[in-house]
């Protein structure tokens, strides 16, 4: 199936990452594309991310690292290429508490996150449209009270939503893939 | 009795709302309704919560739940699960996790159904004696 929209989400370590990464392997296209939105904070961190990149590299992936304003990857999207965005969660931790520098939090402008939310809305739709298939990556961490609610409520949201529009919803519990949609 | 389970912000109230056509029910946010009412019951481990901070025991918490599922009347419980975190340092915080952990397996030991809602998806995980871990299985 063609502009094939796939959700998968799991706890930390579960093998959603590796599965997500098999399942673009798996799909026709041009090219992959690895669209990562993690920030390194620290030099682990920074090492993890290069490795994993250089392991992609190695298996025919492109990295575009991406960790806000995920419409900046649109032009670099081509016809049959296959995408794969690790991850919604990251993302929105960057979104949410930008400004953290100037002290104006995204989180606590009103209209600034859900200005957000609509472009990404409307970039997931325009990356499906070009590519064979589009897979998601998210974490579980609704299952405990947090004392960021706004995160959590954003977070709902959004997974709801990738739910509702995906052609498939993938749960991961520790590397086996349990199919919800 | 009913179960509806799942995390936060997975659209388990939405759900309901959804499926339910049947107006008898009343709806209770982070309260008990009277014994023998048929209710929507929501937010219960608020409940537990409120009630802790008023220093209740949790022998008078599951007291009060056992009563009213041993009631008349029908009644749908959204419980929220708050399982999955780490065991914190605060001893309220503890003690919330471990009250609610005791009733929901209390209420799951007694309802006749439950489902599970993972981000507005609904699996039956008790009561229909199918394999629902099978997405086709579902309406």
């Amino acid at each position: 199936m063609a502009h094939e929209l796939i959700f998968i989400s799991g706890g930390v370590r579960s093998g959603k990452s590796a599965y997500a990464e098999s399942l673009a392997r798996k799909a026709p296209g041009e090219r992959r594309l690895y669209i990562a939105s993690g920030v390194a904070n620290d030099s682990e961190m920074a090492e993890r991310i290069t490795r994993h990149r250089q392991d992609r590299a190695k298996d025919g992936w492109w990295t575009i690292e991406q960790p806000q304003q995920l419409s900046a990857v649109l032009p670099l999207i081509q016809p049959d290429d296959v995408v794969l965005w690790d991850c919604v969660t990251t993302w929105l931790a960057n979104e949410l508490y930008e400004g953290f520098e100037q002290g104006e939090l995204c989180v606590e402008q009103p209209g600034c996150m859900d200005q957000k939310w609509k472009e990404l809305q409307k970039t997931i739709d325009a990356i499906r449209k070009q590519a064979t298939r589009f897979v998601i990556v998210s974490n579980e961490i609704l299952d405990e009270p947090l004392a960021a609610p706004q995160y959590q409520e954003w977070l709902g949201k959004i997974h709801q939503w990738l739910t509702r529009h995906a052609d498939q919803a993938i749960e991961m519990e520790n590397g086996v893939a349990i199919r919800r949609k | 009795m009913h179960i509806i389970f799942g995390g936060a912000f997975n659209g388990k109230r939405q759900y309901v709302k959804e499926q339910l056509a049947d107006p008898s029910f009343s709806w209770h946010e982070t309260e008990l309704p009277a014994l023998g009412q048929t209710a929507i019951i929501a937010g219960v481990e608020q409940w537990i919560r409120k009630q802790l901070e008023e220093r209740q025991s949790e022998q008078a918490i599951l007291a009060a739940v056992q009563q009213l599922v041993d009631s008349p009347g029908e009644r749908i419980w959204i419980l929220t699960d708050i399982s999955r975190g780490i065991v914190p340092l605060d001893p309220l915080e503890r003690q919330w996790r471990d009250v609610t952990g005791r009733t929901y397996q209390y209420l799951f030991k007694q309802a006749r159904h439950i489902t599970r809602i993972w981000y507005g998806i609904p699996q039956t995980i008790k009561g229909d004696g199918q394999n629902e871990y099978l997405y086709e299985n579902r309406r």
